[in-house]
């Protein structure tokens, strides 16, 4: 007997790394209008920030990246989360981002690997 | 054969049969990470209108989200006990108004359960069966996975 149970509306994938000594969980989900990127080292979703493209009809899309919970005196939190609304727009998605940065460490090379793990890892949800 | 071999082996049999069982009736898919990261998804229907569930749990935080017959994101709340009087304190981050259904659930869910809550809420406004049902449900799913804290 064959019983066809619809999937699950949402994709998500996960992956652990260790990234300059700290364990870090990246968990990446697909909604229909959004993404959601969670990163934590610490256990819990820390910072929490918000990114969209903005409507307009010029050839160069802008964003509108901003911290809707934590840390807001780290930029680095944010232009992080500018280059992955950049990367998810220039893949051709128009979903917005919500990102979640639980870090110990707010270093550059710290970002740029979380950046390069979840641009690896994006095509798996989509 | 010797009878006692025989019971030996149909006690085995049986054993097996039974995890196999208990392995086909799981509905509900939870994925969990080596690094105690635990992702569970599952959808019900009520009156007509399909939920969807994705429960999400760190080690000191739960993410839930909240579909309503479809994968939308909804509006996020952020929800957690406050010391040192242990009343429940909401904000909305995304997109809600007071008015809007998740930060109702979201004080609920902690107020029930004790955790520190980020929701994702897309049940339309003045729905209350709908709310209630949805709110139901997934504090029923937090105390079957365990995560819930006891009460003090």
């Amino acid at each position: 007997m064959d019983i066809s149970v619809p999937t699950f509306p949402v994709r998500h994938s996960s992956l652990s790394l260790d990234i300059e000594g700290n364990k870090t969980e990246i968990i990446i989900s697909s909604y229909e209008d959004h993404f959601l990127i969670i990163v934590t080292q610490i256990g819990s979703m820390g910072t929490i920030l918000h990114a969209r493209k903005d409507e307009g009809v010029s050839i160069h899309p802008t964003f509108n990246v901003s911290v809707t919970f934590g840390k807001r005196d780290e930029p680095m939190l944010v232009a992080c989360a500018r280059q992955l609304i950049e990367q998810i727009s220039a893949s051709g998605y128009s979903k917005g981002l919500v990102l979640s940065l639980g870090l110990k460490d707010h270093s550059v090379g710290t970002l740029k690997r979380i950046v390069s793990a979840v641009i690896e890892k994006l095509p798996v949800v989509t | 054969m010797v009878p006692n071999d025989l019971k030996e082996v149909i006690s085995n049999g049986v054993e097996t049969s039974t995890q196999s069982i208990n392995q086909l009736t799981m509905e509900e898919q939870t994925s969990q990470d080596d690094g105690g990261v635990q992702i569970t998804c599952f959808s019900e229907v009520s009156n007509e209108v399909t939920l969807h569930f994705q429960i999400i749990r760190l080690q000191k935080q739960i993410y839930a989200w909240i579909g309503c017959n479809s994968a939308k994101f909804g509006y996020l709340y952020a929800a957690a006990p406050t010391r040192p009087s242990n009343t429940v304190s909401v904000t909305s981050l995304i997109g809600g108004a007071s008015d809007n259904t998740g930060s109702g659930v979201a004080r609920r869910l902690v107020l029930k359960t004790g955790l520190n809550i980020i929701l994702a809420c897309d049940i339309p406004k003045n729905s209350p069966m709908l709310e209630a049902d949805a709110e139901k449900r997934l504090v029923q799913k937090l105390i079957s996975l365990g995560y819930t804290k006891p009460k003090m």
